[in-house]
């Protein structure tokens, strides 16, 4: 399903992954809300977050094969190297062949404002990460 | 960018809800203007659903 050219992803962007954009800005500050701009056939989320004291640019990338195929979250703002942070500071949240249901992503059950908050927590992860050494939740099963 | 570090007070708070909401489902609230962490609840309200961490899926 092509989210940008076919009936069906234009059906699902417009009934499922637009109300929930709004729903997130909704009352929130300018700076902090999701802006959303396509590329081509990817449409591009771009947002901060401020989990604690420290303010991320980050962006969220929403493939043709979206929503099939999770959608792809990297910072912007430079990171220290640490667990679970791709190549080009992409974040890995989803492992589609885990055992465990709550690894993997499922498209019939989120939406993209999931990965924002997916991301947030990647993020209060980090910071506790840079003050211990340890990532404070368990790896994927 | 400027890292600033959490206090240690704030450290234990966050990491106790991270733990919460892996192991029993506990929702991490975020301000609705900046997204920063605001404490925690075992229930969450409909309204909030959008505003906070609760049962997102993920690995790490």
């Amino acid at each position: 399903m092509g989210l940008l050219d076919t009936e069906t992803g234009k059906r699902r962007l417009l009934s499922v992954e637009v109300p929930a954009i709004e729903a997130y800005n909704e009352g929130r500050d300018p700076d902090y809300r999701i802006t959303v701009n396509r590329n081509g056939g990817i449409l591009v989320l771009s947002y901060r977050l401020k989990p604690c004291h420290n303010v991320y640019r980050l962006e969220t990338r929403l493939l043709s094969s979206y929503p099939v195929v999770p959608p792809e979250t990297r910072v912007i703002t430079p990171l220290k190297h640490c667990p679970h942070l791709l190549e080009g500071q992409s974040v890995c949240m989803w492992r589609q062949g885990s055992t465990r249901a709550t690894s993997r992503w499922d498209p019939t059950q989120f939406t993209c404002v999931f990965a924002v908050l997916a991301a947030w927590r990647w993020l209060a992860c980090y910071e506790v990460w840079h003050e211990t050494g340890e990532w404070p939740l368990p790896e994927a099963k | 960018m400027d890292f600033r570090p959490l206090a240690e007070a704030e450290r234990r708070q966050l990491l106790t809800a991270l733990r919460g909401n892996a192991d029993r489902g506990v929702a991490l609230l975020l301000d609705r203007r900046d997204t920063s962490f605001t404490g925690t609840a075992d229930e969450l309200p409909d309204e909030q659903v959008l505003t906070a961490v609760k049962s997102v899926p993920s690995h790490y």
